[in-house]
């Protein structure tokens, strides 16, 4: 479901150069600002806000689908409260996640009641208003954060599912390693079959970009923590006879640039780095 | 002697309270010209009956009267114990929390402003 809005978010809004901005109030009871900032993005950049208290964390995904000239903003939240204390003195949380949306015009601001809707006075809420306009090249995802309060634990952050990826390949034997292969590639494309040369000899693979396996973790899968990750699907390509490919393995990790180590059959070892593509 | 003194200490008390028979009446009025033990016992039973009558406003009263709640001390006695749970359910609402409203009274409400 998250997926399936986040890729109508983005279809929405694949005009050129859209980039969308979240503007964010975090205010108490009696109009008293605890933090201010904005996170913005290309088309799809989604909004991940935090907050902890003593008693209670509260996490939440903003996405937004466009509509001609109003938006609907969806969220998705994880929250845990304090309910109470066992009889041994440990705290008791009460872990609940649920969904909410509301559309408003581009402009508009939207209260979000974070403890619930106000009887009388609320204790806590945020301003959340959007904005969209033109990037003039600016690819890239922006955050600040003012934190007016510094008691207060709150963060917020942009999330964005990479349409594509740079993914740099070495062989490694022993002390050998051969010169990087790069690869632009995208999530979810047919398999390309690459050649890398070590030591005069060449090797084949077939490799695919694809996105993980949904997270076993509510949390995770709600707040879109693994957006940033994607899998190498490694494939020895069908030699002359007998005509199967041979799947080598899988490896996943985060657009960080960290090197991850797959074993090949022949004694090679494959090394995958994953970094997001250049002139973002 | 004394199994014989109780008993006829509860027919004092039930000839107080205009239970008995004529028949008993007699019995008991024969036992008490000869018990003095007795018929002391029945001029003490008369004098806390007479003491309580008074207490109840009514010293003439031919029988002990019934004890009489008012409406207006009932009523108060019910709004003292209201208070007291009132003002209890609000101390340990302070200290340990209340069961809360609904679930989704506890949830995020996006409003438009």
């Amino acid at each position: 479901m998250l997926g399936a809005v986040a890729s109508l978010a983005a279809a929405a809004l694949q005009g050129p150069g859209t980039r969308v901005t979240y503007r964010v109030r975090v205010v108490e009871q009696g109009d008293r600002e605890l933090a201010r900032g904005a996170v913005s993005g290309p088309a799809g950049t989604d909004l991940r806000f935090a907050l902890k208290t003593d008693s209670a964390d509260i996490e939440a995904l903003f996405q937004i689908v466009p509509q001609g000239d109003s938006v609907i903003v969806a969220a998705e939240f994880f929250t845990k409260r304090l309910a109470g204390r066992s009889r041994r003195g440990l705290a008791l949380w009460e872990q609940d996640s649920y969904r909410r949306a509301v559309r408003l015009a581009w402009g508009d601001t939207a209260r979000v009641h974070l403890f619930g809707r106000p009887r009388g006075a609320s204790r806590l809420w945020i301003e959340l208003a959007l904005e969209r306009g033109f990037s003039g090249g600016e690819g890239r995802p922006a955050e600040e954060l003012q934190v007016v309060d510094a008691a207060s634990d709150i963060r917020l952050e942009a999330v964005v599912r990479p349409r594509r990826a740079r993914v740099v390949l070495n062989l490694v034997r022993a002390d050998t390693v051969s010169g990087p292969r790069g690869f632009d590639l995208v999530p979810d494309a047919p398999a390309r079959r690459v050649q890398l040369a070590m030591a005069g000899r060449r090797t084949n693979l077939e490799i695919a970009l694809t996105r993980p396996e949904p997270s076993p973790s509510a949390r995770d899968r709600v707040l879109a923590l693994d957006a940033d990750v994607v899998c190498l699907r490694v494939v020895a390509p069908p030699p002359p006879s007998p005509d199967v490919a041979q799947p080598v393995g899988v490896v996943c990790g985060r657009l960080n640039d960290v090197a991850r180590r797959l074993p090949l059959p022949g004694g090679d070892t494959l090394v995958a780095t994953f970094t997001w593509p250049s002139g973002r | 002697m004394s199994d014989g003194h109780e008993t006829w200490l509860k027919q004092i008390d039930a000839e107080l309270d205009g239970e008995l028979s004529l028949l008993e009446r007699a019995a008991l009025a024969k036992h008490l010209a000869a018990c003095s033990h007795c018929s002391g016992a029945r001029a003490s039973q008369l004098e806390v009956r007479v003491a309580v009558a008074r207490s109840a406003g009514d010293p003439h009263a031919r029988v002990v009267p019934r004890p009489i709640i008012r409406g207006r001390a009932l009523a108060f006695w019910v709004v003292v114990a209201i208070g007291l749970g009132v003002a209890g359910g609000w101390l340990a609402h302070g200290r340990w929390g209340g069961p809360g409203g609904s679930l989704e009274d506890s949830r995020a409400a996006i409003v438009v402003h």
